[in-house]
C-alpha cells in the first residue's frame, strides 16, 4: 500500500485526527503551564481552553462517524480481489522491453566490431 | 443506522469495543483535565498544613496528567486499529484502489507495447540495410560461421549426407539482389527439398 500514490480519503482523515490528538495534548499542557505562572495571561488561557474543548469534541465526532461507516460497510468476508493479473502482464511487457534492449545492444556491438575490423 | 447488516459476531463485538474505547478515552481526558483545573484553585482553609496539601495536589496533578497522556496514547492506538480495519474491510475503497492500480498497470503495458512496435518498425528498416551491406561485403564469404543460421544448419546437414552421393548446389552466400531475408528463405526452401531424394534412396 505504501507504494501506491493513491491515499484513501478516509485514511487521510484518520491521519488528520491523529495530528489533532497530538494538538489536544499540547493544548492541555499549555493551559496547565499557563495556570502555573504567577501572572496568567487570561486571553491565552481562554483561547487554549476553548481550542482544547473544540478539538476533543471534534475528534470524538469524527471517530464516531468513522466507526458508524465501518459498521455499515464491513462484512465478515475477506476481500478476494487482486491486481495480480495486470501486474503480471505489465511485468511481461517490461521483460519484452529489456529483451529488445539486450538484442539491440548486441546488434550495436556487432556493428562496431565490423567497423573496427 | 438504517442499513444495519447481520455482521458476524466477532466484527460486531470489535466495532462495539472501538466505540467503548473511544468513549472511555475521551471521558478520561476531559475528566482528568477538569480535575487538574479544579485542583489548581488555591483554598484558604485546608485540613492539613499548606505544605502537605501542596504535596498532595502536586502528586494528584502528576497522576492526572499521566492519565491524560495514557488516554491520548490509547486514542492513537484506536486510530491505528481503525486504519487497519478500514484497509482490510472497506470494500468500496479497496475495489477502487484495485481498479486504479489495474488501470495504471494496463496503461504502462500498452505504452511499452506501443513503443516496442514503433521500435520494431524503425529497426526493421535499418536492419534491412545492414543485412544488405553485410551480405554484399567481402567479410561474409569467409567462414560458415558468418552465414545466417539456416544456411549453416543446412550446410551441416548436407555434409553429413555427402556419403550418399548427394550433390546439392551449395551457395556460399545468398543472392544479394533478391534481398537478404528473402534469399535466406529461398535457400532454406531449396535445401529442404534437397534431403528429400535421400530418404527415398
Amino acid at each position: 500500500m505504501a507504494t501506491y500514490s493513491l491515499a484513501n480519503e478516509r485514511l487521510r482523515a484518520l491521519e488528520d485526527i491523529e495530528r489533532e490528538i497530538g494538538a489536544i495534548l499540547q493544548n492541555a499542557g499549555t493551559v496547565i503551564l499557563e495556570l502555573s505562572k504567577e501572572k496568567t495571561n487570561e486571553r491565552l488561557l481562554d483561547r487554549q481552553a476553548a481550542a482544547f474543548t473544540t478539538s476533543v469534541q471534534h475528534v470524538e465526532a469524527e471517530l464516531s462517524a468513522q466507526i458508524r461507516y465501518l459498521t455499515q460497510v464491513a462484512t465478515g468476508q475477506p476481500h478476494e480481489g487482486s491486481s495480480y493479473s495486470s501486474r503480471k502482464d505489465c511485468q511481461m511487457a517490461l521483460k519484452r522491453v529489456d529483451y529488445a534492449r539486450l538484442k539491440l545492444s548486441e546488434v550495436a556491438r556487432t556493428c562496431e566490431q565490423m567497423l573496427e575490423s | 443506522m438504517a442499513q444495519q447488516r447481520a455482521l458476524p459476531q466477532s466484527k460486531e463485538t470489535l466495532l462495539q469495543s472501538y466505540n467503548k474505547r473511544l468513549k472511555d478515552d475521551i471521558k478520561s481526558i476531559m475528566d482528568n483535565f477538569t480535575e487538574i483545573i479544579k485542583t489548581a484553585k488555591i483554598e484558604d482553609e485546608t485540613q492539613v498544613s499548606r505544605a502537605t496539601q501542596g504535596e498532595q495536589d502536586n502528586y494528584e496533578m502528576h497522576v492526572r496528567a499521566a492519565n491524560i497522556v495514557r488516554a491520548g496514547e490509547s486514542l492513537m492506538k484506536l486510530v491505528s486499529d481503525l486504519k487497519q480495519f478500514l484497509i482490510l474491510n472497506d470494500f468500496p475503497s479497496v475495489n477502487e484502489a484495485i481498479d486504479q492500480r489495474n488501470q495504471q498497470l494496463r496503461a504502462l503495458q500498452d505504452e511499452c507495447d506501443r513503443k516496442l512496435t514503433a521500435l520494431r518498425d524503425e529497426v526493421s528498416i535499418d536492419l534491412y540495410e545492414l543485412e544488405e551491406e553485410y551480405y554484399s561485403s567481402s567479410s561474409s564469404l569467409c567462414e560458415a560461421n558468418d552465414l545466417p543460421l539456416c544456411e549453416a544448419y543446412w550446410r551441416l546437414d548436407l555434409d553429413s549426407d555427402a556419403a550418399d552421393g548427394l550433390t546439392a548446389p551449395l551457395r556460399a552466400s545468398p543472392e544479394p539482389s533478391a534481398g537478404p531475408l528473402q534469399a535466406a528463405a529461398t535457400t532454406a526452401h531449396s535445401h529442404a527439398s534437397g534431403p528429400g531424394p535421400t530418404e527415398h534412396a
